[in-house]
């Protein structure tokens, strides 16, 4: 891949929540760079804090929430040290849109969905009444709601979960934000409908040019989307790559430990592979790596240094000590070394 | 909307014709003294038996009841027996009303006055003082019996604020107690419902996506949070409200005010059959208007609703 604009620059980020007098951290100096344009999922399993990290380019954390550390540089501005309400709404909507994992409940039962993306569109661009309208029946239809000037009365209830998805889409590119988050966009839609979903995200990108940010733990959507993908696991970004070497030449024992259990390579009659253990407790302070306490892998030094990133190409890095010149050779487990095979096909659409 | 109004409307009537139906039942195992008034005493058997047999109580059950509804139907609720003798219920009643629906409209405006934004408040300052002094508030409202504090603030303010201990219509300062006793308890019930559904509606995804649209908090609290909240409200309101209007029973008797609530309370003591059984409908479809009105309101805030079994979405 080429070197592009950088968009969107996390670096060594750390968010905490107060919780009952105690102190959780949630992201561990996570950095993150996004490029102009591109596509990158971030996966990880529930609690590795992939919603939060993307929560607080938005300032979005839930009030006990609060960016300890680090730096979220956005079109040259420090997005980390907005405090104040009045700097974010410039953000959110306008810089900077989500989509959220849960179109039965994201709209307002009492609104017409055209209203809702009126609303949207009022509040960042300068035009009101009539044109605004217009301009929300035109978004109904990029997003593929037929004859769009008369849904545009409708309310949510009268939508199904793949339309009502489809306007919370809507909602999220009125006004043609740079970059666009997609929580999860498709975890409560049944399969048939993923799939349009997923199209039309992909059509809108390329037609708004459009920087997206997929969040998911369903490895079959990232194949779909994504040009790089982040591994998340505790708070941190373990193993970022583009797509082809994070699936194809995995580093990180945790990506192997995510790829393994791919319900595709289960074989009949034997139980799929799960990861033994859980998720480190965020409360207390972690030591090393992350993962060695669940890694059958893991190197003594694991648990007592963290590790740095290592290159393993330009585009492709990832925190284990296996990648240390002086480290053992490791190999991955047998059954993921053929994920071509399974992903091969879907990455050339 | 029409068709839901209707059948709301069909479905209330039914009630209605449910209710009277049971108050002129119920009415009938009272004992019989209540139908002779002060002449109890010097009345003989056969005397008395004519009485009954001339206001139509031995003809049939379902005769009676057949006339009952006539009656009712044209608005004639049936003369007093013994608290006025003679007198035409409505005449008693027209007397009465205005005292009660002063009160009631003054205790109302307070209560939705001051419980309503104490509820927004309370909400919007989850857990700051005003919400925990708002919650300690509705807590002791609810905790203690109405009649413990109506009987304190009679006793207690009366005399430090050198206020009169009785109603009279020609000193104004008697109206102040009244009212304020009125008032707490809707105070603390407006405030607490409406704390409650927008502290409900607060964690919704709709307000979470709101806000990620770039819309001020402001905002979001007043076309999200607010009107939704008040969905629910709205169907609870109106019965509130209009029971408030009809005057309070315990109040009344408390103050001596000559209003509707009392009236009850005499009426039952003193047997007066005819306008018990007159109060007890009055009240009854006042409830019923009561939620109607409310299901009607709602069902105008809130477009999901319709009656049909086929509605779907949640």
């Amino acid at each position: 891949m080429e070197r592009k604009e950088k968009i969107l620059e996390v670096k060594d980020l750390v968010v905490k929540f107060r919780l009952r007098g105690e102190i959780l951290t949630a992201i561990r100096k996570a950095s993150l760079d996004v490029y102009k344009g591109e596509s990158l999922a971030i996966v990880g399993e529930s609690g590795s804090g992939k919603s939060v990290f993307t929560k607080s380019f938005m300032g979005l954390l839930d009030k006990n929430g609060f960016i300890d550390g680090g730096k979220i540089k956005y079109m040259e501005k420090d997005l980390s040290t907005y405090k104040k309400e009045k700097d974010w709404i410039k953000i959110r909507g306008k810089e900077i849109a989500m989509v959220f994992q849960e179109p039965m409940t994201s709209l307002n039962p009492l609104k017409t969905v055209g209203k809702q993306i009126k609303e949207t569109i009022e509040l960042h661009r300068d035009i009101r009444g009539k044109s605004s309208k217009e301009e929300a029946i035109k978004i109904l239809e990029d997003v593929g709601i037929s004859k769009a000037s008369m849904r545009y009365d409708s309310y949510p209830h009268e939508f199904s979960g793949g339309m009502r998805q489809r306007v919370v889409i809507a909602i999220a590119i009125a006004c043609n934000p740079k970059i666009l988050i997609c929580d999860e966009p498709t975890t409560a839609l049944d399969v048939t409908i993923q799939a349009q979903i997923l199209n039309l995200l992909k059509r809108l990108k390329k037609k708004y040019n459009l920087t997206t940010i997929y969040i998911t733990h369903d490895l079959g959507v990232v194949a779909n989307v994504a040009d790089r993908v982040a591994v998340m696991y505790a708070g941190d970004i373990v193993e970022i790559g583009k797509a082809e070497e994070v699936f194809y030449n995995p580093k990180h024992p945790y990506t192997w430990a995510l790829l393994s259990s791919l319900p595709q390579l289960g074989k009949k009659g034997e139980a799929l592979y799960s990861i033994e253990g859980t998720p480190p407790n965020l409360f207390e302070e972690i030591k090393g790596d992350a993962f060695a306490p669940r890694n059958p892998r893991a190197l003594n030094i694991d648990f007592v240094k963290k590790p740095p990133y290592f290159s393993i190409s330009p585009t492709h890095k990832a925190k284990t000590w296996l990648l240390d010149p002086k480290a053992p050779l490791v190999e991955p487990p047998e059954g993921i070394k053929n994920l071509n095979k399974y992903f091969g096909g879907k990455r050339d659409e | 909307m029409i068709r839901y109004t209707l059948k709301r409307l069909v479905q209330s009537l039914m009630t209605l014709v449910i209710v009277i139906t049971i108050v002129f039942l119920l009415m009938r195992l009272m004992p019989e003294d209540g139908y002779f008034g002060d002449s109890y005493e010097k009345l003989d058997e056969v005397q008395k038996e004519a009485i009954l047999e001339d206001m139509g109580l031995r003809d049939p059950i379902h005769i009676q009841l057949l006339n009952f509804y006539k009656q009712t139907l044209k608005g004639d609720l049936g003369k007093s027996i013994i608290y006025r003798p003679k007198v035409d219920i409505s005449t008693i009643l027209k007397s009465k009303i205005p005292y009660s629906l002063n009160f009631g409209l003054a205790a109302m405006f307070i209560s939705l006055g001051i419980g309503i934004p104490l509820g927004i408040m309370m909400a919007l300052n989850k857990g700051c003082f005003l919400d925990k002094i708002g919650t300690v508030y509705i807590v002791l409202i609810n905790a203690i019996p109405s009649a413990i504090y109506y009987l304190f603030i009679q006793i207690y303010l009366t005399g430090s604020f050198n206020l009169p201990i009785l109603f009279s219509v020609d000193r104004p300062l008697s109206f102040i107690l009244p009212t304020i006793s009125m008032s707490l308890g809707g105070i603390a019930s407006y405030a607490m419902w409406m704390r409650r559904y927008m502290v409900d509606k607060i964690n919704k995804d709709y307000v979470k996506l709101a806000r990620a649209k770039g819309m001020k908090n402001r905002k979001v609290m007043i076309s999200h949070v607010l009107r939704n909240a008040f969905v629910p409200m709205s169907q609870y309101l109106p019965s509130a409200i209009l029971f408030t209007i009809a005057g309070s029973i315990y109040i009344e008797s408390l103050y001596s005010i000559p209003g509707m609530g009392g009236l009850l309370v005499d009426a039952i003591q003193r047997q007066d059959n005819t306008l018990v059984q007159a109060l007890v409908l009055i009240y009854s479809s006042i409830g019923i208007f009561g939620l109607f009105i409310g299901d009607i309101s709602m069902a105008l805030l809130d477009p999901r609703i319709t009656l049909s079994k086929k509605a779907g979405g949640k």
